[in-house]
């Protein structure tokens, strides 16, 4: 199944709301979708369990020759990102269009 | 004479719905402390990853126990403590992050502690009258070097 799964979390991701996250993320596994973007647009913030929630899929992500990939960080989530050092685990991209662009076009999808 | 500083004393259930009024209630003491919009999001995050980890550990995600949140401006330092009467946990034990076994290991805890000290000065917890303490400290001046 080639094409990018598109994920909109809103508001804020911590221990409260990230089973939906979690759930949406595993969704698109169990369907064998494994190249994702996280569109960060509407996020304002993420916790430590919405990390462990990305962190805990992507192993089976890439193992299955996919990625999570984000795109629209606000400065508050990217600030995390760069404390904890996930910009150098996860690729970044200023907009939508751009991280799934980099997934290449579904045709040449081979790697 | 010194002008009295801000203040404010909480208690709130083991809930995790309570956390997003923690963060609101820690941004809005940090900004009237002094500290920059972004620096106070950050506060109020390490804040928020403190009352995840009693929800979490001290009450193994009972959500009908108390937490105390003891919010104070001391003027050189901003200061939040939060208190649980639940078991003692030892942070100690709690294992630190390497982001290079992430991946590999899957391993999902030690984020927020990991999350914690890298936002504050400092962070120390104690056990004082059957209570854990856990003590979040951020200097002014080090925030403004920011």
């Amino acid at each position: 199944m080639e094409g990018v799964t598109l994920l909109y979390p809103k508001g804020f991701i911590n221990a409260h709301t990230v089973r939906v996250f979690e759930g949406e993320i595993q969704k698109a596994l169990a369907q064998g979708q494994f190249k994702i973007v996280v569109n960060c647009a509407g996020l304002a913030y993420i916790a430590s369990a919405g990390l462990g929630a990305i962190m805990g899929a992507i192993e089976e992500i890439r193992g299955n020759g996919g990625d999570l990939r984000l795109a629209n960080l606000n400065d508050a989530v990217r600030n995390i990102f760069e404390i904890l050092g996930f910009h150098h685990l996860y690729r970044v991209y200023p907009s939508e269009v751009e991280a799934i662009t980099s997934f290449g076009p579904p045709a040449a999808a081979g790697s | 004479m010194r002008s009295p500083k801000a203040s404010l004393t909480i208690s709130i259930p083991s809930e995790t719905s309570f956390l997003a009024l923690v963060r609101e209630v820690t941004k809005k003491m940090a900004a009237s402390a002094g500290f920059a919009d972004g620096t106070a999001d950050r506060l109020a995050l390490a804040v928020d990853e403190a009352t995840t980890n009693v929800i979490e550990h001290a009450y193994h995600g009972s959500a009908d126990r108390e937490i105390e949140l003891r919010i104070e401006d001391r003027g050189p330092e901003f200061r939040v403590e939060v208190v649980d009467s639940g078991a003692t946990v030892d942070p100690r034990a709690v294992p630190r992050v390497d982001l290079g076994q992430y991946v590999s290991e899957r391993r999902t805890g030690g984020l927020g502690i990991h999350l914690m000290e890298k936002i504050m000065d400092s962070v120390t917890f104690r056990r004082a009258a059957r209570r854990n303490v856990c003590c979040l400290v951020k200097r002014k001046d080090s925030a403004a070097a920011r």
